[in-house]
């Protein structure tokens, strides 16, 4: 499997070797594959896989492709749905799973310090002896790292309450091409003391440098949840429903809408006994005081029942909620159980839009997808504003792809017009920087020249962000295998 | 395609995995080393290349296709509804059929040292060993590197190509950073199976315990295997006490709970007779209850030991 010294295109892995040890490099193709696949629909093969476990090996390795202008991909869990940490234009992975310490846990600041490769669950089971979590909660964050999350500006449910990965992020250490180590940001809850650059790094999807730490504030654990569940006969009442519920000011500290193709794909794959309606809203409010928690309650089935919801039933019980939640828990992975043979393509998955445009976004999705005879779920931390989507379709034919294409392009023409945006919480990748490059026209300037003064030479993640291929389906080879290779 | 034959009909499975890496929790030889060739997800995606031949097959292939210990927790956990352990047998015979004779995390035995009793070939608990005539062959496919048959052999002839931190020499280094300098020297120590309860536990890990030196989990493969030495060693270190975490004995697909039962029994006996209080060493079947009961048990033992204090105050009374 090794190979000696110089020459994996251009690269040198003997100098790899010397600044990570023997074990921290892997360059076999089956490592390279698997290392250039993510959750997105994308894959490319990098020329090597770096796992670095100090800041001075992350600084060296970043000195040395900067000198040998090669491109240079962190990565964390890779479990990001766009293609983030594809290496489209090859170089090396930098695998950030080796730096996984807590370094600190601070009571008395409230702040907590850790390594980009801590996986989120692990940091919030550090916490919760304490009484606090860590709040973006992805779905994913059973594996997602915290570096991956702060690059993607990664949030979850609970964001519509406490916010993205950006609203926690209070410092960060990066290292920049060339291997210069910046302090960014701080230990304290406010900074008005000029440009914000940490923030700067958040959703940047490591194009600027590589984040080798970070300094994050934490929230207490609500003493109440209450968890409950709304039933629609019309995917417009449960978007109507959540504009109500937002414009009358409530805090949820979680409002999900389930449509029927995401139901059904649950229902098969896990066998919840979700109900078979056209679509479902889950809410959760929290709080420390019993009857905070019960007033948002109330306010929050009013509004359900108001929009024309039914079923109602809401739950303090951590079984019942838990059962009420396994089916969101696991939406995302059940959904290729829709139908046999159809797969689920993570194309157009995910989207912000004002929450008075939430219902007839949900149904413009769903009559995007039947033009072009594809199946779209609409789901999504609508309280939040965010919106989620996959295609299902056969991967095989290739006219499904150019289909999808065409649906992603329209339904992303939609979401700018109603005054939304690309992405809402997964980044931006390869998959949807056409759409992100649309939106953005008039800033690609000043981001591309943002990102030369970090990195000069382009290193960082080449291809992605305002410098992607415009076209998605074309842009990498697809995981999937086309009848004929024809796309 | 004719050289996956066996794997093909698995083409569709291979799309409808979406790569969401959510087994990575759940995966001990992931787990272990991190490197995501090592998860299923990464499996299934050497395995959708080599279907579609965008890879080549070779030996750190073949070999990273039999690193696997069998426990169906990938399985269990995937809503994509991915049956990975057929699949992967599937995939593991191909290879075989194109001539490589991978190790994994199979079980071997060295031919100059075996007797030839046969011990072995009894207690495997998935029928892999059997006499060829000559020797003792280990069926590769039906081997689920449980290590069942490891201290059967007088001869010591038997060892798992990989262990992945489970095997006796790990453990020993894994309690010597326990209790060298520096270490957290903690009261109990838990063996975990790692087919069961080890993922549970581990998500319990630091819910409860382990910030102030109380509890240690390590995995074992499986607790049937957890040799007698083992557990003395983690004592003349320095733990208080022993918990051997099993699966439910009607649940353990390798006889394991059952054995390490009995084995455990032995030895409490001898501690006993050292003048020893017999809780210090326990065995509990948690098998595959979540979290909390994993963690409710390794409390109700850490508790235990907190009352009992150090074993060497109480050798000295």
């Amino acid at each position: 499997m090794r190979r000696e010294g110089v020459d994996m295109g251009g690269i040198d892995t003997k100098r790899l070797r010397q600044i990570v040890g023997e074990e921290g490099v892997r360059d076999a193709p089956a490592d390279l594959l698997v290392y250039g696949s993510d959750a997105s629909v994308h894959q490319a093969r990098p020329q090597a896989v770096v796992r670095p476990t100090t800041v001075e090996q992350v600084q060296q390795l970043l000195e040395y492709c900067h000198q040998q202008r090669i491109p240079l991909v962190a990565r964390g869990s890779g479990s990001g749905m766009c293609g983030q940490t594809v290496p489209l234009r090859g170089g090396i992975v930098l695998d950030m799973k080796g730096m996984n310490r807590i370094l600190e846990i601070n009571l008395r600041d409230g702040i907590c310090r850790v390594e980009p490769g801590v996986v989120d669950d692990d940091l919030n089971r550090e916490l919760k002896p304490h009484g606090f979590f860590y709040p973006p909660t992805p779905a994913s964050a059973r594996i997602a790292t915290i570096g991956g999350e702060i690059a993607n500006n990664a949030s979850g449910t609970r964001s519509v309450k406490y916010g993205a990965a950006r609203d926690s992020v209070l410092g960060l250490k990066v290292v920049l091409p060339g291997g210069r180590l910046l302090e960014l940001g701080g230990r304290t809850r406010v900074a008005s003391s000029g440009y914000p650059l940490e923030r700067l790094f958040v959703g940047s999807e490591g194009t600027l440098g590589v984040i080798v730490e970070a300094t994050l504030r934490y929230v207490p654990i609500p003493r109440f949840r209450c968890l409950g569940i709304a039933k629609f006969d019309k995917l417009e009442q449960a978007g109507d429903a959540v504009s109500a519920i937002m414009a009358a000011g409530c805090q949820p500290s979680m409002l999900e809408l389930i449509d029927h193709v995401a139901i059904t794909a649950v229902n098969r794959a896990q066998n919840l006994g979700l109900p078979d309606v056209e679509a479902i809203l889950l809410f959760e409010a929290d709080g420390m005081v019993r009857e905070a928690v019960d007033y948002e309650i109330e306010r929050l089935t009013h509004y359900s029942q108001e929009a024309g919801g039914f079923g109602i039933e809401s739950s303090y019980e951590a079984k019942e909620r838990e059962r009420i939640f396994a089916g969101r828990k696991k939406l995302f992975p059940s959904l290729s159980n829709f139908a046999d043979a159809l797969a689920s393509t993570a194309l157009a998955d995910d989207m912000a839009v004002p929450y008075s445009r939430m219902a007839e976004t949900a149904r413009k999705i769903h009559q995007v997808a039947e033009r072009h005879g594809l199946i779209m779920t609409a789901y999504g931390h609508c309280g939040a504003g965010c919106m989620h989507t996959k295609i299902l379709m056969d991967t095989s034919k290739g006219e499904q792809w150019r289909a999808a294409r065409q649906a992603v392009a329209e339904i992303y023409q939609w979401v700018r017009q109603v005054g939304g945006t690309t992405s809402a919480e997964h980044g931006i990748g390869i998959s949807k920087a056409a759409a992100f490059k649309e939106e953005k026209a008039p800033l690609l300037e000043l981001m591309r020249a943002v990102k030369a003064v970090f990195d000069p030479q382009g290193i960082m993640n080449p291809g992605k962000l305002m410098d992607a291929p415009d076209d998605w389906l074309h842009a990498s080879p697809l995981r999937y295998d086309v009848d004929n290779g024809e796309v | 395609m004719a050289r996956f034959s066996r794997l093909a009909r698995w083409e569709s499975t291979l799309n409808a995995c979406i790569r969401c890496g959510y087994c990575y929790e759940h995966c001990p030889v992931y787990k272990a080393t991190r490197w995501e060739v090592d998860a299923p997800r990464g499996k299934l995606i050497i395995l959708h290349e080599l279907l579609h031949g965008r890879l080549e097959p070779d030996d750190y292939v073949a070999e990273k296709l039999f690193e696997c210990f069998h426990c169906r927790r990938c399985e269990k956990a995937c809503s994509s509804g991915v049956k990975t352990l057929e699949l992967f047998r599937d995939a593991r015979a191909d290879l075989l059929d194109l001539g490589f004779s991978p190790v994994g995390t199979t079980s071997l035995t060295d031919a100059d040292r075996c007797a030839v009793c046969l011990n072995c070939v009894r207690a495997c608990p998935h029928e892999a060993r059997r006499f060829d005539g000559t020797r003792v062959v280990v069926d590769p496919l039906e081997c689920a590197g449980c290590g069942s048959c490891l201290d059967t052999c007088p001869a010591e002839a038997i060892t798992l190509g990989r262990n992945f931190g489970t095997a006796p020499q790990e453990l020993d280094e894994r309690l010597g950073h326990l209790y060298g300098d520096g270490g957290p020297r903690p009261r109990s120590v838990v063996f975990c199976c790692a087919w069961s309860n080890y993922p549970g536990l581990q998500a319990a890990r630091l819910a409860g315990a382990g910030d102030d030196g109380e509890v240690a989990y390590l995995v074992t493969a499986c607790a049937g295997r957890l040799s007698a030495g083992t557990v003395l060693r983690a004592f003349e270190l320095g733990a208080w006490g022993v918990l051997v975490a099993t699966c439910q004995a009607d649940e353990c697909d390798h006889g394991g709970a059952a054995r390490a039962a009995a084995r455990m029994q032995r030895l409490r006996e001898v501690l006993e007779r050292l003048g020893l209080d017999g809780d210090r060493l326990q065995v509990r079947e948690v098998g595959f209850a979540g979290a909390a009961a994993a963690a409710a048990a390794a409390g109700e033992f850490s508790q235990r030991i907190r009352e009992l204090g150090p074993w060497y105050e109480e050798c000295r009374t």
